[in-house]
């Protein structure tokens, strides 16, 4: 029986085809290893870690000087993860005693077969602690933060607030979301089957980053003195809102922005009182009245129908800031922007005089004078004063619809204001081409058009700083306090839409008619201050609801500081001049020594 | 060889035994240095389970060393009788083998979902791992015998028959066993046969038997479909599982008990999976290690096949190393996806009593043979 040759020559056989097999599966054990190696064993650790994060505090809102309008406040989250507790009752008695819930529903979740579930978020720090002393297997307690403001109610329309992953809803949040908001970290380990975690093995901790903080132009002191006086003239006048914006009229910088009634920051989603559904009504749509003068250009057929408003739409409402996202006519403060596209065009001078009969006469039609007994004979500077929609519709019309088009566009009422917040409206105007003598004339007293009040407290404000536009904001820098840089933030700014000179013959006449003018009770005994009132009559026409408004600026020479005030609905006495210059007056009382403008000398 | 006049084609006279005492030193270091890895990897993939189950890390490491040294001791009395005892015992084995492989299809006791296992008392036995060692003695013995015949394709398929029933009573439940034992049965014949051809033909339908099996037997197809993408399918999770073992390994591993996959993510990763924790734990430097040392120790099986002293000797080591070659490549087929999932353990390291103890009868077996050749390198 011995081995023949042959038997050799197979066993031989069977070996080679045997290592080319191992071969082979060297070659699988490589490509699976080495070149498929990051994608399982990438999935294998997205199977075996179990992700905790670490959440990364927002970044905080600062005034200009350093006063905190936003931070953050450490509370806990706690839940529960099914696989791991023990003993059900003893998590549930433990949960229920500390936690403000209804007790069947934290027992709902506790027993519930799911693999985490979150029993209750924003438990104060104090609680959490005491829920993870007490150390019971499956019960996890997170550390979180939740958006805290110090000053609940203060410039709530421009802060906005933050939803429950404490990512931006409204106003500064959302806008400056991207900065603010940290990158949570994570703390990844490495569990079993079961996912009961690993001790043994090292777990992987990403470090949260901290969002960057944000540092506002709004100053607290100017924003309570504005909203207190805002509120004030709110509850005289019973008026819907009283909206107000304080800015310096060189830079853009926003001082303060209130639009009062304000709602909580710290409690967003309770209704405050004058946000019923009844009190509010189309604010799309006014109409000027030229000074208490309705006129009847019946345009608009308002059928102001209300819908049922739902919950929701008043919380939105009230979340509403009327100052950039609704539209209102101007009415007589808008005569300042006529005069400067007149001025500019040459087309009137400050020695032409106007004669004003208490009316006049466009096309067909009998446009009145608030006046009704006429102003007569009047300078270009009285026809200011006297706010006379008659002078007015003369200089309108010398100065022609291009000119009044190209200075609407020069001064920026056709575009975006470029407000850094969110939910910017934009003007409504007639199409040039549509506009006939009607219109133009309607146009040059601020009536037949809307804007929004941002956008015109920008074109006013590049009337009387020397003629270049601004861009409004309130954010100023971003400070990354980890790493200790500051970025300034750019805006926009001075590019020139009308001469510095037209812009000093209007800042000399704005100061005459606070001087001894329609705005005389916007006017403080030792300052020099410009300014203009507006009342407009809102539509439908003849109701009798009115906005009153005035503009100011101090020093009237060389402003610093400017403030549009609006006033919806009061009631009683509406004029822009009675009700509205005399809370800018009490700002400017309060503000002007405050940013250290000297009475006697009015020097900044 | 030896210089041994042959008295006969197929008698051997048991006076003219004169027994060598060569021992293969290379081939023994190698199988105790697998022994050796084998048992650490049992306690690394064991002990999270042996602790969950019976709080007791070396539960199944300390039964598996047992099961080892009865395993080498039956290894060393195998080693110490003469093999060729077991040309006349041939047909007895066998014949029992298949006694056993019916027994366990009536009473077996279902584990996995096919019936394997016979108890007697406290201790699973495992017939098919028996039959695997009877199929390579009696084909071993039968092709011996009549050499010369197989080249008609008549003595081939009579020497078949009873193999082939064996291995169709096996295949009814454990087609890889079935897979394995053809193929011992196959490359047993080959090396004896004086003329190929009949082994290329037999080959082909053996491997188209197998694939259409494969593709058309109920559940195996499914096994198909999840070879083809494992993660689509709720039972692919072992080979996912396999999968993300082995290739969370790289180059390196993450070290000797560092396995996470273990941890309850592949079941009972001591038995059949063992060598993909083996790739995690010691990465690819250590995968292939173990590569190297099968392909040393069936290299030194066929050198001892190559230098027996008689055929049937030669050819019994041709089915040791076959089953060895053939059962490590199926296991690290698996344990990569590379071909359909099956449970076939893998020799020497994987778990379990049945397996370890019939595969070092058989390594008993080659060093019987081993003995009488005299190797000079």
């Amino acid at each position: 029986m011995r081995v023949y040759s042959y038997n050799r020559q197979r066993i031989k056989c069977i070996l080679i085809i045997v290592c080319l097999a191992v071969m082979m599966v060297a070659g699988r054990l490589t490509y699976i290893m080495i070149f498929r190696g990051e994608y399982y064993s990438e999935r294998a650790t997205s199977l075996h870690e179990r992700e905790r994060s670490i959440k990364a505090p927002r970044g905080r809102i600062y005034d200009r000087n350093g006063n905190v309008l936003a931070d953050n406040k450490a509370v806990c989250s706690v839940s529960v993860i099914h696989s791991q507790i023990e003993d059900e009752d003893e998590v549930i008695d433990l949960l229920t005693g500390y936690i403000d819930k209804d007790p069947a529903e934290i027992e709902k979740k506790v027993r519930k077969n799911s693999s985490r579930e979150l029993i209750a978020s924003n438990v104060d720090k104090e609680t959490g602690q005491k829920i993870k002393a007490a150390a019971l297997p499956g019960v996890k307690v997170d550390e979180d933060y939740k958006r805290n403001y110090p000053y609940d109610t203060l410039a709530s329309k421009v802060l906005g607030f933050t939803g429950g992953d404490n990512q931006g809803i409204l106003g500064l949040e959302v806008k400056y979301d991207d900065y603010l908001t940290g990158e949570n970290g994570s703390i990844n380990a490495v569990t079993d089957a079961k996912g009961i975690e690993l001790v043994s093995y090292s777990e992987s901790r990403t470090d949260p980053v901290p969002g960057k903080d944000l540092v506002t132009t709004l100053d607290i002191n100017i924003q309570r003195y504005v909203t207190q006086a805002a509120y004030k003239v709110l509850e005289e006048k019973k008026a819907n809102r009283v909206c107000a914006i304080t800015m310096n009229p060189k830079t853009g910088e926003i001082y303060a922005m209130a639009d009062v009634p304000e709602y909580n920051l710290n409690d967003p989603f309770t209704l405050v009182s004058g946000y019923d559904a009844s009190s509010d009504d189309d604010t799309e749509e006014t109409e000027d009245s030229a000074d208490g003068q309705a006129d009847s250009l019946g345009e608009t057929n308002e059928t102001a129908a209300l819908p049922a408003i739902s919950q929701m739409d008043e919380l939105n409402n009230m979340w509403r800031n009327y100052l950039i996202s609704d539209t209102y006519e101007p009415g007589s403060t808008a005569k300042i922007i006529t005069l400067t596209a007149a001025l500019e065009k040459g087309a009137v001078s400050r020695s032409d005089s106007f004669y004003c009969p208490g009316y006049r006469l466009v096309e067909d039609r009998r446009i009145r004078c608030s006046k009704t007994t006429g102003h007569g004979s009047q300078t270009l500077e009285q026809a200011l004063m006297n706010s006379c929609n008659p002078a007015f519709m003369d200089i309108g019309e010398r100065a022609g619809v291009d000119a009044m088009y190209e200075y609407y566009g020069k001064l920026g009422l056709f575009s975006q204001s470029g407000i850094d917040l969110p939910g910017e409206a934009n003007s409504i105007m007639h199409a040039k081409e549509n506009v006939g003598p009607v219109e133009l004339a309607t146009m040059s007293f601020g009536q037949s058009f809307q804007v929004t009040p941002i956008q015109f407290v920008s074109a006013i404000a590049a009337v009387i700083n020397g003629g270049y536009r601004i861009t409004p904001h309130i954010g100023m820098e971003i400070v990354d306090s980890e790493n200790g840089y500051i970025q300034a933030l750019e805006f926009e700014s001075g590019e020139q839409a009308i001469s510095a000179e037209t812009s000093k013959e209007m800042r000399s006449m704005l100061e005459s008619v606070v001087a001894d003018g329609s705005g005389k009770n916007g006017g403080i005994e030792g300052y020099r201050i410009g300014g203009k009132t507006a009342t407009s009559e809102k539509l439908p026409r003849g109701n009798g609801r009115y906005i009153s408004s005035y503009v100011g600026f101090a020093p009237a020479d060389d402003p610093v500081v400017m403030t549009l005030l609006l006033i919806d609905e009061p009631e009683g006495t509406y004029y822009g001049g009675m009700v509205a210059a005399p809370v800018v007056r009490d700002i400017f009382l309060n503000i002007l020594p405050y940013l250290g403008i000297d009475k006697d000398t009015n020097a900044y | 060889m030896s210089g041994n006049p042959e008295v006969s084609e197929d008698r051997i006279s048991k006076t003219q035994r004169r027994r060598g005492s060569y021992v293969d030193v290379t081939m023994m270091i190698v199988l105790i240095l697998i022994l050796i890895l084998g048992l650490a990897m049992i306690y690394s993939t064991s002990s999270y389970r042996a602790i969950d189950l019976y709080d007791d890390s070396m539960y199944f490491t300390r039964r598996q060393a047992v099961y080892m040294l009865a395993a080498l001791a039956a290894m060393w009395c195998v080693s110490n009788v003469d093999y060729r005892y077991l040309l006349s015992f041939s047909k007895i084995i066998l014949l029992s083998s298949m006694a056993l492989q019916i027994l366990v299809l009536v009473i077996g006791t279902a584990s996995h979902g096919s019936a394997r296992w016979i108890y007697i008392g406290p201790i699973g036995f495992q017939p098919s791992e028996y039959a695997k060692t009877a199929i390579i003695i009696y084909t071993a013995a039968q092709a011996a015998m009549h050499s010369r015949e197989l080249a008609h394709a008549g003595r081939l398929v009579r020497i078949m028959i009873l193999p082939v029933l064996d291995i169709v009573l096996i295949g009814v439940e454990n087609l890889s066993t079935a897979i394995i034992c053809f193929s011992v049965l196959f490359a047993v014949l080959f090396a004896a046969s004086p003329k190929v051809r009949h082994f290329v033909t037999l080959g082909v339908f053996g491997v188209v038997g197998c694939v259409l099996f494969i593709l058309f037997a109920g559940y195996r197809a499914n096994r198909v479909k999840i070879w083809l993408a494992p993660e689509q399918y709720a039972d692919g999770y072992q080979t996912v599982q396999s999968l993300y073992a082995v290739g969370s390994g790289g180059v390196f591993g993450l070290g000797f008990g560092n396995s996470v996959q273990k941890k309850g993510f592949i079941p009972e990763s001591h038995n059949d999976m063992i060598f993909s924790v083996i790739c995690e734990e010691l990465g690819i430097v250590g995968a292939v290690f173990i590569l190297v040392l099968f392909v040393l120790l069936i290299y030194r099986l066929a050198i001892i096949a190559m230098n027996a002293r008689d055929r049937f000797g030669s050819l019994m080591v041709t089915g040791v190393m076959t089953h060895i070659a053939v059962q490590f490549l199926i296991n690290a087929c698996v344990v990569t996806n590379t071909i359909p999932p099956t449970g076939v353990p893998m020799p020497f390291i994987s778990y379990g009593g049945s397996s370890i103890i019939f595969i070092l009868m058989e390594m008993g077996i080659v060093m019987s043979v081993a003995r009488d050749t005299s190797i000079v390198k």
